[in-house]
């Protein structure tokens, strides 16, 4: 009798030691159980160069939704993104991809606009701005002199 | 009959598709065609030298009047600023911004030294269309610019925000702009703004050209 009390309490013991270990893997992972509460919009951008599906998107430094994916369309990069769902997007908002620091990763900032008509679910974000390669400026202006 | 019928089909044809083909150029057109008069003016040989400053820089103005939208840049640039506003304010700032814009940019083209405009494509999504093109110097460096245009009435189309090397002068001054205004106030915009009218038309007298209004 005795003994099955102490397997029990290990038992116990071990399942909330799993669901400790489940919870941080979602959390680490950044896993959405539950679907991804939000709207989703498109951007064209003539490249994307590091950005990553699950790269964040923020309005002044803070975050309002994730990229959920990048695909070829029209020779340009269509950037899929889920954007929290009491965030509003105008339509003359601005999307450029930014890299943290010198060469950390990369995310969305979007500048926001002034116009009056918003960005409906599954629309548009037609002003985009795309990475800036600071490689190619430096190779562009060190070694096109000829 | 039947060949006459026949001739009738194809003109019809041609002059859809000529029609068709004249349309997805529109925006590149009067683009092309408006850089093409400010490289006149500046080639003209009325109008160079210093003593034609003034002329030549108010020919030039006179053709970014035409194709830029200013009131359509200046209140994209201050972006969710501009709805509070009062309808005297937003005139004076899309004035304020003009000049500012005219004031820096206009003295840079004056420094046009024949490098060749490549129009290298059009992507035309309803009434948006961005325009691609490419600036390269003598010495071969290649910049890429695109202009990007909206469509005014059912022909016209006005350059409303302009990328090179793919940064955006709207984003570039609604960033400023925001920051100022968060910091102090429109009240401060606009004192600096004129402060810098100032300045810059002081620069030109200092050069000794005449100011260009």
């Amino acid at each position: 009798m005795r003994r099955s009390g102490l397997d029990v309490a290990v038992g116990v013991f071990l399942l909330i030691g799993l669901l400790a270990l489940g919870w941080l893997s979602v959390r680490l992972g950044r896993v959405e159980l539950l679907g991804n509460p939000g709207y989703s919009v498109i951007a064209d951008f003539p490249s994307v160069g590091g950005l990553k599906p699950g790269s964040s998107i923020e309005i002044a430094g803070v975050e309002i939704g994730r990229v959920d994916g990048i695909s070829l369309h029209d020779f340009q990069a269509r950037v899929v993104m889920t954007i929290k769902p009491h965030v509003k997007l105008q339509e003359d908002a601005i999307a450029s991809i930014k890299t943290r620091g010198l060469i950390g990763e990369k995310y969305i900032k979007i500048n926001p606009g002034g116009s009056e008509k918003l960005i409906k679910p599954n629309g548009k974000i037609t002003e985009v701005e795309p990475p800036v390669d600071i490689e190619e400026l430096i190779s562009k202006y060190v070694f096109g002199k000829v | 009959m039947i060949g006459s019928r026949m001739i009738g089909a194809f003109v019809a044809c041609l002059v859809v598709l000529s029609a068709v083909v004249a349309h997805a150029g529109l925006p590149t057109d009067q683009l092309k065609g408006a850089i093409e008069r400010v490289v006149k003016t500046l080639d003209n040989p009325a109008l160079k030298g210093e003593a034609k400053v003034a002329e030549r820089r108010s020919a030039v103005r006179k053709i970014a009047n035409d194709i830029f939208d200013f009131s359509e840049i200046a209140r994209r640039s201050l972006g969710r600023h501009w709805a509070a506003r009062s309808e005297a304010e937003q005139r004076e700032f899309v004035m304020l911004f003009g000049d500012l814009l005219e004031r820096a940019y206009i003295s840079k083209i004056d420094t046009y030294g024949g490098e060749k405009i490549v129009y290298t494509g059009e992507r035309a999504e309803g009434d948006i269309a961005v325009v691609t093109t490419k600036i390269i110097s003598k010495n071969g460096t290649e910049v890429p610019i695109d202009y990007r245009m909206l469509r005014k009435g059912s022909d016209r189309w006005l350059v409303y925000d302009v990328n090179i090397e793919g940064v955006s002068l709207v984003s570039n001054y609604r960033t400023q702009f925001n920051k100022i205004i968060q910091t102090s106030s429109y009240a401060e915009l606009v004192k600096k703004m004129k402060t810098k009218q100032g300045e810059l038309s002081l620069d030109d007298d200092k050069q000794g050209k005449p100011r260009t209004q």
